[in-house]
Parts: structure tokens; sequence; C-alpha cells
């Protein structure tokens, strides 16, 4: 089962997760890695999830349409929307104190 | 005499009372995965669909004034499954209309009344009469975790093959990509609602069968969409091309 490591506010949290779960379904239900991850509309329009892929980016597959539109040039940095993401490796990710506007 | 389940029995009696009426067994939805479909099929069930999921704020905004405020988390729940339905972020209904017209429908067919089949109509008087009459968790259970709960393994069956065999495009389809998600959370959290205030034999007893009740009325929803306009042409088909 994936190992999700999350970094904010200078703490890092980590724990295990299903195989194939999206990070904000889990923090939806209010399970690792609420209540620490920021969130919203879930739908890849708020970008309010937005986090950097610190470790096993390669293991995603190509970012959607959706995270395209949203992110743009943060895409390049490492940037990629949690809601869109259902993770089946170990991923370690960084989330900014404050969301992009 | 049934005895009081524990949360991990209860929750397994829940998933089974809905899996054998799944909605993904009916011959609508075996011909949608399938690709078998045409779009003026889909369109069809689009304005169909609008008339189903369209109010489902309004079921949950009557099941919001009857839940007791005492079960706080419940109706925190229940308003934010209404906010994200209505204006979280796109209305659901206007990416389902977005869906429709690229299957070659209107918004105003889909959101004429008239346009719904008699079994939609039903399914849709079903879950106003859940939402105002029956005891808010059984409600609950009725209508998050008997129907919407369905959604995510629903839609992650035809949304590929929205894509692949029919030919949309991913904003057509972002109705679909959304309720993964978004009906992901608010089936779980129905279940966690569900499994904490069921809480005597007669209220797990009552949500079980409400859940059976409501998959085998969206089962029968699905399955009326083939007859109606599936099979209703293939049987006018020998005739038109005898006339």
């Amino acid at each position: 089962m994936p190992i999700i490591t999350f970094h904010k506010g200078g703490q890092v949290y980590r724990d295990e997760v299903k195989d194939n779960t999206n990070l904000v379904v889990r923090a939806g239900i209010k399970q690792f890695p609420y209540p620490h991850l920021r969130y919203e509309c879930g739908m890849g329009k708020c970008s309010k999830c937005a986090c950097r892929v610190l470790a096993g980016a390669q293991h995603l597959p190509p970012p959607n349409w959706k995270e395209k539109k949203q992110l743009g040039e943060r895409l390049d940095a490492g940037y990629r929307l949690a809601c869109q993401l259902w993770v089946q490796h170990d991923i370690e990710l960084a989330q900014d104190e404050t969301a992009a506007a | 005499m049934s005895a009081l389940m524990n949360r991990d029995e209860f929750r397994t009696a829940l998933e089974d009372a809905i899996k054998g009426k799944s909605a993904n067994k009916s011959p609508f939805s075996l011909a949608w995965a399938g690709g078998t479909l045409s779009r003026a099929h889909l369109a069809r069930w689009a304005e169909n669909h609008y008339h189903y999921v369209g109010p489902f704020a309004d079921y949950l905004g009557y099941l919001y004034a009857r839940m007791p405020d005492r079960y706080t988390e419940a109706k925190d729940f229940l308003l934010a499954n209404m906010y994200e339905e209505e204006i979280g972020g796109d209305r659901h209904t206007d990416l389902l209309i977005r869906f429709a017209e690229a299957c070659g429908t209107t918004r105003e067919r889909v959101i004429d009344p008239d346009n719904m089949s008699p079994t939609t109509r039903g399914l849709q008087s079903w879950c106003y009469a859940v939402a105002m009459r029956e005891d808010p968790i059984v409600a609950v259970a009725g209508l998050v975790v008997g129907l919407e709960s369905q959604v995510p393994s629903i839609y992650r069956k035809q949304t590929p093959t929205l894509r692949e065999k029919y030919g949309f495009s991913d904003e057509e389809v972002e109705f679909f990509d959304l309720h993964i998600v978004s009906d992901e959370i608010h089936g779980e959290r129905g279940y966690q609602i569900v499994l904490e205030h069921a809480n005597t034999v007669e209220l797990q007893q009552r949500c079980l069968k409400i859940c059976e009740i409501g998959a085998q009325m969206r089962l029968l929803y699905t399955t009326a969409l083939y007859h109606d306009y599936v099979v209703t042409e293939e049987a006018a088909q020998p005739v038109l091309e005898a006339a």
C-alpha cells in the first residue's frame, strides 16, 4: 500500500493509504491527510489542493486537461492537483501554506 | 429476530444490500459500457437523468430540516453536499446539460419535465417521499448510501467508454469525472452517519431495507430507459423498413 509523506507548515505527516487512493476523497471523509490537506471543490476548478511533488512523480499519469488549465506554468515546478490524482505508489508532497491566487 | 450488528458487520450488510441490485447490471448500463448506444440514446438518458439528480439538493434540503440538531455532523454534511451540488464549483446540472448538448439535445429539452419517462418520475417521487417522510437516518441510508454511493463505481466503468468508444472530449464528460471524486466523499460520509446513528436493531433493519429499495429503484430506472428508448426503437425498425 502506498505511503504518503506530506509536508506543510514546516511539519511532516506520514501515513499509509489504500492502493488507488485519492487524497481529497480521503480528506473529505476525514482521514489522513485530513486536516492538513487544503482542498475545496474536488473537481479541478479551484486549485486549492495544489501540491508540489517532491518524490514519486514518475509513477503519476501525465497532467490531465484540468491540471493543465489550472496550473499552467506551475506544472513545470512540479505542482499537481491532488483531487485529480489516484495514488498507487509511495509519494512525497508539499503544500504551500497559502493557496496561490 | 435479528441482533444489533457492530459497525463492520453493519457496513458489510449495507454493501451487500446494494450489491445485489446494482444499476451496473441494467441492460442500459451494459449497452453503455459495451459502446453500443447511439448519441441519441445518451441524449434521452441525460434528459431523464436531469430530473432524478437535478433536485438532489432539494431532497437533501427537506432532510436537513428534519435532521435533529444534536446530529451536528450529519447536518453539516447535508449542507456541504447541497452546496457542492449547486454552487461549490460548477453547478452539477450545468455539466450534465453540457454533456446532453454534446449528445445532440438542447438545454430546453433537458429541463422540460415532459421529456422524462414515467419511471424516472417514479424515482424522483420516491426520492422526495424518502426525504420528506422517512426517519432522517433511514433517509440518509436510502438517498446517500443506497443511491449516491453507487455513482463512482458506475461512472468509473462508463466514463472511459465515453471517451474511447463514443469519442466525447474531456470537457464534455466532466459531469462523470467529477462525480467519481465528489460522490466517493458523499457516499463514504453517508456510510459514517448511518453506521454511527443507526444504533438499534430496528433502525439498522430499516436502513438495510431502504438501501435495497434505493438500489432497486435505480436499477428499475436504468432498465426502463433501455426499454423506453433502445428496445422500442429496435422493435420499430422492421416496421419502418417495411413501410
